[in-house]
This record gives C-alpha cells, sequence and structure tokens, in this order.
C-alpha cells in the first residue's frame, strides 16, 4: 500500500503533457549556410528556445503553429563545422526529446515544391556528388530524380531516413523504411514510354537493431538518362517522412554507422580487446591487475585467457583448437563476428571434452511457452563451470551447412570469469517536473559472471529545489518460463534500482533546462569502485498544469 | 464406320468390308504348365478406322488348345492361332516353353491377385484405412507381407500404432482349411459385410484352399521374377456408343518374360457415364467422351485411355502443324474423329497471347498495327517481343508469387520478408533463370536468404510433414498427403515413404530468422532442455532417415543439408520436368495436361501421355528454360486454333481441339479494367484511406503488388484474390457478390468517365461516336467492332438524350461482357 501511495503521489507531481518531437525537415544543412528546418510534434507550438546538446549548433525559433493534428516549430539551424549534432526544444511543458541533425561540407539542394511521381516531374541530377533533402509527404507518393549516365559509368546511391524505421534504434510505430530503384525509360511493347527497373535495393536486412537505409550502387551499360525511384516501404508516407539522399560518383563504400557510447557486451560486433580482463574488473569495481589476452590461430593448442580468431570461407568448415585445465575453473565465452554478424553469419562455438562429447555451446536452447516446441537461438557469450581437469576442444562452424564467404570472421574470446556489472540503462532521456512533483527513474543493470557487488547511483548537477531520493517500486512477479533450459549460461541476473526525482514546492521555474548527471559505480568490498556509467539527463521544473 | 458396323448387325445397311485383319499379340512365348494367351482380332476397314472383332471371328489353333481366343500351351515348341473374319485371316505366333514346370507359387502374386481382383483389398473394404470387420489388407495388394501378417496370424490394426490391437484371429485355419474365414465369408457360409465374393467351384477358391492345405506358406521371394509393369494394348481404345473393345493387359516380370494378366486383374471405369467395363476387360462405349479404365492388378495400378468418339469425318483434312505438340494433339484429334477449330484470327491471338504472356492487354495503336502487318512471320516476331517485355516479368513473377505463396503471413508475419522473397522470383523470372536451379535453390534454401523464407510460416518452422508435402505438390504435382496417416489408399505411396520424404524436413530448424539444418550427430544445447533431432513415425515411433520415395534411407552427412540431396534427386527426376510443364501448359490451356495440374495419380492419367512426355523432355532438354516451353507452346497451332468451334468439337474439353475461354484470374482483369477505362486503381493498406498506414505507389497494377493480402480490395476478394495461406486453387466460378459489384461496385462504376479517363479525353477531343465505340472495343477485345454492332450502338446512344450518360453506359457494358472478361 505504501509503493501504491508513493506511486500516485508521484503521479499527481507530473508536470502536464511532455513535449515531444517526432521529425524534423529536413534533417541535413550545410555546414556554415543557415537553413530552415521543421520539427513536428507534440505540444510544441509554444516552443520557446531550443537547447542545442552540442557547441557551435546555434538555433532560433522562427514561428510556430499547428497542422491538421500535430503542432510544428519553424527553426533556423546553423553550425560551423560538420558532424552530428542533436538539440532539444524548450516549451512551457518542459524539455522535449532530442532530435538528431547532421552537418556536412557539401552542398545541399531541397526537393522542389510540387509532385515528383514521375518521369516529367523527376528532379534533375545535374552532376554527381549530389545532395538532396526530400520528404515522401503521402501515403504512396514517390519521388523521382533523372540524371545522365555515360556507358561504364558506375554511381552510388544513399537514401538516409529522419525517421527510423520499426525495429531500428529510435523507431516508431510510423517508421520510415525507405527504398532505392533505379529504371531506364527503354518501353516495352505495350508502353514505349514504360520505365524498367535495372535494380532495387530495400536493404541492409531488416534485423532488430540496425538501420534500413537503402543503399546501392549500379553500373550503366549504355549511356543515356535514368531515373531512380524513392520509396517508402510498402507504400508509407507523410509529413514525418523526411529524406536525406545522395547520388555519388564511382562505387562508394557504406560509411559505417556511429558507434553506440554504452557498454554492450552482449552484441556480436563489440571489440573482445586484449586489455578485456581489465575492462571487465574494472567493471567489478577491481584494479586493473589482470594479464592480457593472448590471439591465438585456430588449429594450435592455447592457455586462457585467449583469443582464437579465424574465417569460415568454405562451407562446412569447423575450426578447432585445443587447452588444458588442470583444476576447476568458471570460464566464459565470448564471441565477436567483426564483419558480418547474425543473421549473416552465425558462428556456432562448441566446447567438446576428450572424448568429444559436447559440454556446452552458445546455442541457448529453450522450449517455446506455448506448444513445447523446441527452440534455439545463438547468443555471443556463455558462462559454464568446468568442474573437471583435462583437455577441451574448441570448435567453431556456421550455423548453416552451406553458407560460407571472407566476411566470416569471428574471434571467439576463452578466459575466466570476471564477475562485474554489465548493460546499464537508465530509462529517462529527460524530466520535467512541476514544484512539489516527483517522479521515478529506473536504473536497471545486470550482475555479469556473478558479480555480487553492490551497486552506488548518485546524481549531480540537479537544478535548485530539484532532490533525488532512493526508492522502491512495484515490480510484478512474472511466471518463470516453463522450459527455461540453461538461461544461466546465456543470460545475465538483471535488477534494477530507483531513483525518485522530487521538486520542493517552492522551488522556482526553469527558463532553460539544467543537464543533471546520473553516474553507476560497482561498490565491492566496501569500496566504490570508477564510475562505469554516466548519463545527462535535461531537468526542467514547470509550472503546474 | 463402327456406327456402320452397329447398323450392318441391325441389317440396316450392307456389310462393310474389311480390308485388313490383325490378331494380337502376333508373336507370344507361353512359359510354363498350364500358361494361356488371350488374342485380340483387331479389322482395318476402307477409311482407316479400326474395329474390335474378337468376339466375331473363328479361331483356330495348332499345338493349342483354344477355349474362345485363349490359347493354353500343350507342348514345348512352336504354335500358331489363327483368326479368320469376313474373308480375311491373320495369325499369331507361339513360342511354348517349359510347358510341364509347375510355377512357384508365390503369396504376393498367387493370393494378392485373387485378392484385388475380387475387391478384397479394396480401399472401401478391407483395404481401407484400418481395414474392414477386424481384417486390414493393404489396399490393392501393396504391401504383400503386411497383408500375409494379417491373414495368416490375425489381429486389429491401429493408425497410430504398430502394436496389434485386441485378440489375434488368423484368417485361415490349417487343421480344417475349408473351415478358414479368408474362404468361408467370401462364399458367405458366415456373415459377410462384402457380400459374395467367391463361387466355390472357382478357380480361385482351389488356389487358397491349396494354399492352406499346404501350410499357407509366404511362398517364392528372393530369385523369383516380379512383377515390372503392365501394358494395355490397345493403348487408347477408342470406341462409338454402344461399341465395345476387349483389353489385352500384359504382366512383364523383371527377368523379362510376359504373361497375359488380363484375367488377373480387377478393371473399373473412371466415369460409368462414357464407358463401363466388364469384369473381363470388355469395354463398353455409353456416351461420347473420354475417360480412364483402371487395372489393378496385385502391387499394381495402371489404366489405359479410352475414347468414345463420334462417326467418323468423311475426307479428314490434313491440319497443318507447327511443333511436336501439334503432332501429338491433332493425332490424338484424328483417332477420335474430332475436327480441330480454324486458327484463330490475328485478333483473336493477339488478345490471347498478350493475356496469356503477360497479363496485359495489347493497347489500341498495337492492335491497329498487329491486324495492318503482312509479316507471315508476326505472330513469332510478336512472342519473341512480348517474352521479352518487362510486362512478361511482372506477369510470371505474380504468377509464380502464387505458387510459391508470397504472403506476410505464410512469410515469417513480416512484410519485409516477403518481400524479399518477392524479389527473389522477380530476380528468376526477370534473368530466366533454370526452373531447376530455382527449385534447388529454395528446396535447400538455408540461413538468411530469401528462399529460406517460405520455410517460416507464422514465424515458426512449419512441421516436416506440411512442408514436404508442400514441395512434392509444387515440384512434383503429386499429393501424398493422404500417406502422412496411412499408407495412401489410391496410389502406390506407403506411409514409410512419407515420413522418409519427410525427415529431408526434420532437422529443419530456426535461430532467430535463420533457417538452418540441425546436424543429427551434434548436441548443440538440445541436452539442456531435453531435446531430439529426430523425425519420428506416427504409427511406429521409429527415427525416421530421409530417404528418396524411390529408394532406401540414404546415408547423408550427419552435419550437411540434407535437402541439398533431396533437390539434385527431385530436379532431376522425370517428375519433376513433366509436373513443370503440366503446370505451364495449365496456364495456357486452362486445364492441364493432367488435371488438376498438381494432381499426379495413377487414377487420374494424362489425356495425352505423349505429349506430356515429349514437352518434358524438351524441357529438360532446352536446361529447363521456362520461356522456351512458354514459347513452344504458344507457337504451336494447337495454341493457336479459334474458340470458335464447330459441331465435331463443340463437346470437346479435353482435347484442345478449339480454344477454351477462360475466366480471366483477379488481378489481371483488375489490371485490364484499369487499362480499358484508364483509371487506376488504389491500393490502401485498409478498407479507408484514413485508417490505412499505406499506400502503393500511384499505377500500381495488381500484379504488381509485392505483398497482395497487405492491400485491401473488394474487387479482388470478390474475383477470387487466394490469400495465399495454401497453394492457391483459383476458382473462376462466377458468384452473387461479383453481379452486385459490377451493378455498383467502384470499379466497375466510379471510373467511367472521371477526369483523366480514356472516355473523358476522347469526349474533350471531340471524337466521334463511333470512333469511341471502336477506341473500347480495340482496347478491351483487341478486335475493331463489327459493323452491325457499330450500327446497333450508334443508334442506342443517339437515341439516349443524354450522350455522355449513353457512353458511360456503353463503357460499363464493355467492362462488364463476358467477351472482356474471359481469354477466349
Amino acid at each position: 500500500m505504501r509503493t501504491l501511495l508513493l506511486v500516485c503521489t508521484f503521479a499527481a507531481g507530473l508536470s502536464g503533457a511532455d513535449p515531444r518531437a517526432i521529425s524534423m525537415h529536413p534533417f541535413t544543412g550545410q555546414r556554415g549556410l543557415a537553413f530552415t528546418a521543421t520539427v513536428r510534434g507534440n505540444n510544441i507550438k509554444d516552443a520557446k528556445a531550443a537547447f542545442p546538446e552540442q557547441p557551435g549548433l546555434r538555433i532560433s525559433i522562427l514561428n510556430t503553429g499547428t497542422e491538421g493534428k500535430s503542432q510544428f516549430v519553424k527553426l533556423n539551424i546553423e553550425a560551423p563545422t560538420p558532424g552530428r549534432y542533436s538539440f532539444r526544444l524548450v516549451t512551457d511543458s518542459g524539455v522535449s526529446n532530442s532530435l538528431p541533425l547532421q552537418i556536412i561540407d557539401q552542398p545541399i539542394l531541397p526537393e522542389p515544391a510540387g509532385t515528383h511521381e514521375t518521369p516529367a516531374t523527376a528532379i534533375p541530377v545535374t552532376a554527381t556528388p549530389a545532395i538532396f533533402t526530400g520528404m515522401i509527404a503521402q501515403k504512396g507518393e514517390t519521388d523521382f530524380y533523372a540524371f545522365d549516365a555515360k556507358a561504364g559509368e558506375t554511381m552510388t546511391f544513399q537514401v538516409l531516413s529522419g525517421l527510423p524505421s520499426i525495429g531500428a534504434p529510435g523507431g516508431n510505430a510510423n517508421g520510415f523504411d525507405p527504398s532505392i530503384s533505379i529504371y531506364e525509360p527503354a518501353g516495352s511493347w505495350f508502353d514505349p514510354a514504360r520505365l524498367n527497373r535495372l535494380a532495387f535495393n530495400d536493404e541492409p536486412l531488416w534485423v532488430l537493431g540496425r538501420g534500413t537505409d537503402a543503399f546501392l550502387h549500379h553500373t550503366f551499360k549504355k549511356a543515356g538518362r535514368y531515373y531512380v525511384r524513392l520509396d517508402a516501404f510498402s507504400g508509407q508516407g507523410g509529413p514525418d517522412y523526411s529524406y536525406y539522399f545522395r547520388i555519388l560518383p564511382g562505387a562508394q563504400t557504406l560509411e559505417p554507422p556511429p558507434g553506440k557510447a554504452d557498454w554492450d557486451e552482449r552484441t556480436y560486433t563489440r571489440a573482445l580487446s586484449a586489455d578485456r580482463l581489465n575492462d571487465l574488473a574494472q567493471r567489478g569495481g577491481k584494479p586493473r591487475t589482470q594479464k592480457s589476452v593472448e590471439t591465438y590461430r585456430m588449429g594450435s593448442k592455447f592457455a586462457l585467457p585467449a583469443t582464437l580468431e579465424g574465417t569460415i570461407a568454405q562451407p562446412g568448415e569447423s575450426h578447432r583448437a585445443t587447452f588444458q585445465v588442470d583444476g576447476p575453473q568458471d570460464i566464459a565465452i565470448e564471441v565477436e563476428t567483426p564483419d558480418l554478424a547474425p543473421p549473416l553469419f552465425n558462428p556456432v562455438v562448441r566446447l567438446l571434452d576428450a572424448k568429444g562429447d559436447e559440454v556446452v555451446t552458445n546455442f541457448f536452447a529453450g522450449r517455446g511457452a506455448c506448444t513445447g516446441a523446441l527452440n534455439k537461438g545463438l547468443t555471443p557469450k556463455t558462462i559454464f563451470p568446468l568442474r573437471n581437469p583435462g583437455t577441451y576442444t574448441v570448435e567453431v562452424r556456421e550455423l548453416t551447412a552451406d553458407l560460407a564467404e571472407t566476411g566470416f570472421k569471428y574471434r571467439v574470446q576463452i578466459r575466466p570469469q570476471v564477475p562485474h556489472l554489465g548493460k546499464i540503462a537508465i530509462e529517462e532521456d529527460h524530466i520535467n517536473l512541476a514544484p512539489g512533483g516527483a517522479k521515478t527513474v529506473r536504473v536497471t543493470f545486470d550482475r555479469e559472471e556473478d558479480y555480487r557487488g553492490a551497486v552506488a547511483v548518485s546524481v549531480e548537477n540537479l537544478p535548485e529545489g530539484v532532490s533525488v531520493l532512493a526508492a522502491a517500486d512495484y515490480e510484478p512477479d512474472k511466471d518463470p518460463p516453463p522450459f527455461p533450459g540453461k538461461r544461466e549460461r546465456y543470460v545475465p541476473r538483471t535488477e534494477r534500482t530507483v531513483l525518485a526525482f522530487s521538486v520542493a514546492d517552492n522551488a522556482a521555474l526553469s527558463t532553460l533546462p539544467k543537464v543533471a548527471r546520473v553516474i553507476v559505480r560497482p561498490v565491492v568490498d566496501g569500496k566504490p569502485g570508477a564510475t562505469i556509467a554516466s548519463k545527462e539527463i535535461p531537468i526542467m521544473v514547470v509550472a503546474k498544469p | 464406320m463402327r456406327l456402320c458396323l452397329f447398323l450392318t448387325s441391325l441389317g440396316l445397311l450392307a456389310a462393310p468390308k474389311p480390308v485388313k485383319l490383325q490378331t494380337v499379340p502376333a508373336t507370344v512365348t507361353l512359359t510354363g504348365a498350364g500358361a494361356s494367351q488371350q488374342f485380340l482380332a483387331t479389322a482395318t476397314y476402307p477409311d482407316g478406322t479400326q474395329a474390335d472383332v474378337t468376339a466375331d471371328v473363328k479361331w483356330t489353333a495348332k499345338n493349342a488348345t483354344l477355349q474362345a481366343n485363349r490359347a493354353t500351351a500343350i507342348t514345348d515348341g512352336p504354335a500358331t492361332v489363327e483368326a479368320e473374319f469376313d474373308g480375311l485371316r491373320a495369325k499369331s505366333q507361339i513360342t511354348v516353353k517349359n510347358a510341364t514346370a509347375q510355377r512357384s507359387f508365390a503369396f504376393a502374386r498367387d493370393i494378392g491377385s485373387i485378392l484385388t481382383k475380387r475387391t478384397c483389398n479394396s480401399s472401401a473394404c478391407h483395404g481401407g484405412v484400418k481395414g474392414r470387420g477386424g481384417l486390414k489388407l493393404s489396399a490393392n495388394a501393396l504391401f504383400p507381407k503386411d497383408d500375409y501378417e494379417w491373414i495368416t496370424k490375425g489381429g486389429a490394426y491401429q493408425v497410430l500404432s504398430a502394436e496389434i490391437k485386441g485378440e489375434r484371429v488368423p484368417r485361415i485355419n490349417p487343421a480344417d482349411p475349408e473351415k478358414s474365414l479368408l474362404l468361408q465369408k467370401p462364399l458367405m457360409q458366415i456373415a459377410h459385410g462384402g457380400g459374395k465374393k467367391l463361387e466355390k467351384d472357382s478357380d480361385d477358391y482351389r488356389t487358397i484352399l491349396n494354399w492352406v492345405k499346404s501350410g499357407a506358406p509366404y511362398g517364392a521371394e528372393g530369385g523369383i521374377a516380379t512383377l515390372a509393369s503392365l501394358e494395355i494394348y490397345p493403348p487408347m481404345a477408342t470406341l462409338p456408343v454402344a461399341g465395345a473393345q476387349r483389353l489385352l493387359v500384359t504382366a512383364k516380370f523383371s527377368d523379362g518374360h510376359t504373361e497375359d494378366y488380363s484375367n488377373q486383374v480387377l478393371f473399373s471405369s473412371n466415369n460409368g457415364e462414357v464407358a463401363t467395363v466388364t469384369p473381363d476387360g470388355i469395354v463398353k462405349g455409353k456416351g461420347l467422351g473420354e475417360t480412364a479404365i483402371l487395372i489393378r492388378a496385385a502391387g499394381f495400378l495402371a489404366s489405359a485411355p479410352v475414347g468414345v468418339i463420334g462417326p467418323a469425318i468423311p475426307n479428314y483434312p490434313a491440319v497443318p502443324r507447327a511443333n511436336f505438340i501439334d503432332d501429338a494433339v491433332f493425332s490424338k484429334l484424328r483417332k477420335v474423329n474430332i475436327l480441330p477449330s480454324d486458327i484463330a484470327s490475328d485478333a483473336e491471338f493477339l488478345r490471347r497471347v498478350c493475356l496469356d504472356l503477360t497479363g496485359t492487354l495489347p493497347p489500341p495503336e498495337r492492335v491497329r498495327e498487329f491486324l495492318a502487318l503482312r509479316d507471315p512471320k508476326k505472330r513469332e516476331k510478336l512472342v519473341d517481343a512480348l517474352i521479352a517485355s518487362p510486362e512478361f516479368t511482372d506477369y510470371w513473377t505474380f504468377r509464380f508469387s502464387d505458387i510459391f505463396r508470397v504472403a506476410i503471413f505464410a512469410n515469417g508475419l513480416t512484410p519485409k520478408f516477403s518481400q524479399k522473397y518477392w524479389e527473389w522470383i522477380r530476380d528468376n523470372i526477370a534473368t530466366n533463370r533454370p526452373y531447376d536451379e530455382v527449385a534447388r535453390e529454395r528446396l535447400s534454401a538455408e540461413g538468411y536468404g530469401a528462399a529460406s523464407r517460405h520455410f517460416i510460416p507464422y514465424n515458426q518452422i512449419g512441421p516436416p510433414a506440411d512442408v514436404m508435402a508442400e514441395e512434392v505438390r509444387v515440384f512434383f504435382g503429386r499429393r501424398l498427403d493422404c500417406a502422412q496417416c496411412h499408407n495412401h489408399p489410391y496410389e502406390n505411396w506407403s506411409q514409410d515413404q512419407f515420413w522418409g520424404m519427410a525427415a529431408f524436413f526434420g532437422r529443419l530448424f530456426k535461430a532467430g530468422p535463420v533457417v538452418f539444418d540441425h546436424p543429427s550427430n551434434m548436441d548443440w544445447g538440445s541436452k539442456d532442455v531435453d531435446g531430439k533431432i529426430e523425425v519420428l513415425h506416427p504409427r511406429t515411433k521409429a527415427n525416421v532417415k530421409p530417404a528418396l520415395l524411390d529408394a532406401s534411407p540414404l546415408a547423408l552427412k550427419e552435419d550437411a543439408n540434407p535437402r541439398k540431396e533431396l533437390a539434385r534427386w527431385m530436379t532431376a527426376h522425370p517428375y519433376f520436368a513433366e509436373a513443370s510443364v503440366n503446370r505451364i501448359w495449365g496456364y495456357f490451356f486452362g486445364r492441364g495436361i493432367v488435371d488438376p495440374v498438381d494432381d499426379f495419380r495413377s487414377t487420374n492419367p494424362a489425356t495425352h501421355p505423349d505429349l506430356l512426355a515429349a514437352l518434358a523432355k524438351d524441357f529438360q532438354k532446352n536446361g529447363y528454360n521456362l520461356r522456351h516451353l512458354m514459347k513452344t507452346i504458344v507457337l504451336s497451332r494447337t495454341y493457336q486454333l479459334s474458340h470458335q468451334h464447330h459441331p465435331t468439337n463443340k463437346s470437346d474439353v479435353t482435347n484442345y481441339s478449339h480454344s477454351w475461354s477462360r475466366a480471366i484470374d483477379a488481378e489481371v482483369l483488375l489490371d485490364a479494367v484499369v487499362a480499358v477505362t484508364g483509371v487506376p486503381e488504389t491500393f490502401t493498406t485498409a478498407v479507408s484511406d484514413e485508417r490505412a498506414v499505406g499506400q502503393a505507389p500511384a499505377n500500381t497494377r495488381a500484379i504488381n503488388l509485392k505483398d497482395p493480402d497487405m492491400y485491401f480490395s473488394r474487387f479482388l476478394e470478390l474475383y477470387g484474390r487466394p490469400n495465399r495461406g495454401a497453394i492457391p486453387e483459383r476458382s473462376s466460378r462466377p458468384n452473387l457478390g461479383q453481379a452486385l459489384h459490377m451493378l455498383a461496385g467502384a470499379t466497375y462504376v466510379d471510373r467511367l468517365a472521371t477526369p483523366g479517363s480514356r472516355l473523358r479525353k476522347l469526349l474533350d477531343t471531340g471524337a466521334t461516336d463511333e470512333k469511341i465505340i471502336n477506341e473500347f472495343y480495340l482496347a478491351a477485345y483487341a478486335r475493331s467492332a463489327e459493323k452491325e454492332e457499330l450500327t446497333d450502338l450508334t443508334q442506342l446512344i443517339s437515341k439516349r438524350g443524354d450522350r455522355e450518360a449513353a457512353l458511360r453506359e456503353f463503357v460499363w457494358a464493355i467492362i462488364s461482357s463476358r467477351e472482356f472478361a474471359e481469354n477466349h
């Protein structure tokens, strides 16, 4: 009951409807040139200011208004140096979520007014490289661009979505997954004006956590006029469907997406460095006194800790290496796939005993809750207690029998377990509170490799009148899965702590957000360790609605 | 000629004189004691027709005993049988070998034949899934060892368990053989639900009795020749209504020797309205048409096509032939006294071939151009242009998206998956990839590739039995499904064979969205949840190993993809080529040579087996090239025959003597309405625009929708668009909803004269009624209006006060007409 009362109190103390920025068009500008952009969203029409999150970005509000069910804010934006920026809107209801923005060196052409759904109304591209910002403004709309190519000429086409697709980071229910098609006006017996598709791309593949922007290069056999068409997946569209499109000469390689700053050890793409034991020890509140991890080629004998490297270049290949264990040891097996990750390259790692029997694998097998059917999934990290001394073999292969290529590179690290704090998630992006109000923020953390220490969470740089208390909230019990399999090998133990942000009744209202910092540290043997995670959260004290 | 014979027999006509008499078989070797042979006599008349005169000739024999038309060996050496009819003589030579050697007893052959011929093991009786009256027999004596067990030891069969249920009561009584249930029941000495099936003075009774008396052995197995095939004479019987034709069944054995099996088989007609057959194999014509006589021997089933034909056509003309298709089709037409229609007009051909190759109506300017061309090669050139057109790629992508089931729910519940799968099909069509390669890739697909998407309907790997049955139906044109729970009651497919095939898909798994084959020799975490990677036979509960339909279990590498071997075998098997060509043929003619196109079975024989074999051979020889196959089909005269029929071929539905009018499929019809009216269709992802999340780009054709199940369309639902939840079987039957939609639906009513429509443009340019009428005729029917049509229509329009309203009604009438909605 006390918990319930606390929640009720907190709910009563929340500010009015939170401002939410959904999209910005255009979301790209040229270095040093001011440009106008429109942010669309909810509860933003009374925006007073923009709050840049990086130095150098200058933004001013031109006007605000309402259009249909959405509200908009027109901005004037300028930045002196190219790069990735972000900003928030400041309204009477508080600070909004963050919107990304990119500034580039090259000139940018806006999509001309009108529709461009036919070759006759195609947007002309007179030279490459050419960069456009445009919008799939209606459901079913397509944008055509017309360009000339020489015989044998190769060009690169890329379209980036300003509204991440469903499943992609930041994606929402109406995500924008753009596609590119290249056409030639070759006609057909039926229709001399028909455009015929030469190439198409709606990839990269739709893998959860990855973007779905389209990228394509094409070599034109014949000289002549060609068209490129941009669509939204499944004919979606609307005023939030902003894109950035570029045509580049030659076959350009795709720029890697910006790396994630947060620690996430259960992905295939994180780097398993030679210093990993120290990195983990630090996250466990221990000093960095661990030895470095040696790297070995497959086919050899090795000693723990070790990183094994190889490439599954031929279908059906399996690589092996052996090591000796002299006494019981808790080990961790981690897999990194630097080039191609699942679902394209799916490394199966098995640990075999001296008889060749499987001791443990990175396959997490369980049974479906509904049907009881056997389900399997690959995991990038496995922990296991090796109890018997002896010789063990590590085997690496591709999940499928027939697929292999030079991009099927793997790095498998086998090492003693190091108790530490794994992934840490701080759930809030920003906080808007009225005087007398309070709000809980959950901090979730993974206990990895039997980390048994405590976790200290603190908040710095709070606005005047705002304080933070340790809290607890209600977490309903969940039925355990009926056929869980050996979850403990593949899934960390996840716990959470709760922070209650509260504002004094007489606290002064904010004119701009103040950026507080939430800091997480391990506490082991009675001593706090180094900071292992922190997050900046803009906070505003706003008038009661 | 047979009509003449019939009338002659009634004394109404002077007897026609045959010009030739022939006995069949011309030579034969009789081996063993008591071996006998039935002979047939065929008379040939001056007009080339033939008749079975077996019953009318005078038979004589030398060195053989003769009973009617059956000769029995006496001693080793040569013998002859001679027939005399209407002044003509014909002779057959017999060689007798080992005339005193008794044949070894074999339960499979000797008892199996009796059980088959007496219908004891028919699927309606003891050959049913669970047997009947406590006795289970394999249908058609397909599994003689099982039959031997049930008869000699008894017991009740269970579908889901190999255990014998209840008390075991043998069907034979070695102590008192005549008291065996196997004899007493069919004699009706004991109540028998199947009635009387045996006579006490018959050879069959004596055979069974002697078998029981001799200790009921299983008899010869190893070393004895086994039945390899059945040959039927005549290969295709043609006879007039009320005419008769005796069938001769010859069994070929594994050691090469042959035996007359005509009295050891069970004859039945597939269609008693066309022809009946007596127990001794005499077919009698009942009504014009075609059917098949099914011939069941122990462990074998064969069929003989029968045509009950009309009167001979005097001066049957020589019909020009364009390729081997015409050879097969026209030869048969000649045989069944049907005259093919004339070749289709250019207009008729143009519309038909455009719809069949591209699903697209030719635009008026192209129609005019084609009709005006005087080039004798213009049809061939047109076909080349159509096959090379992007519309061809669009249309066949749509067709194969149907068969391969591109749909959100069929491909992992995500449009991303189904669109990727669609793109894979489109690439294969656009590049004219050999069809065997396409099949192999689909059958053995793994990983995250497009072709593997069809293995994860509803985001789960389908059960091995379902997956296998679908692949076999798609690529072999056969339905094994019945054998999933029990031996197939009508075909030679056993439950073991079914599960052996299913086991190829038994290691199919998914890890997230990745499809893979779990190695059978590796754990991969299975022990963690006590999971086993195996396919269990539902009846025996044995772990089934992958086995091809015609072979024993394969020794496959335990960590290899077993489906690769299956794919290699399937695409090299004759079934693959014949099923593929038959499916494609079906698209062009409205019915398959075997019809339905994916229901090959011995009880559903091909109407033109030679044509099917020739098409399959040509397909294989040309690298499984779909475009070559289609070109061969559409350049045949058979394809190019007119849909206008005449008295001899009016009722023909199976012999391709004229083009068969076919309802145009929903998507193609909607695109045709759009093309004629000039008003594009808008496809949205919900019933109302407000609720729709997406909308297909402007001018998207219905056949080009990648995920048709995502787009709502009242028209497409009414006209039979399948949901692809299973392999689509489109119905072309009209329904009330279509009629109502035609009267008031948006597809028909809302686009008649809207801005941008064909009619509006013509009106805006001041076109005359005559020009408008002709323009719509060209667009919809690929022909100009006939003079009478033009006169009637212009009068009707002028009589109506409101010209535009009259023209709107005219356009409505055009797109609502049967001529428009059908391909003919």
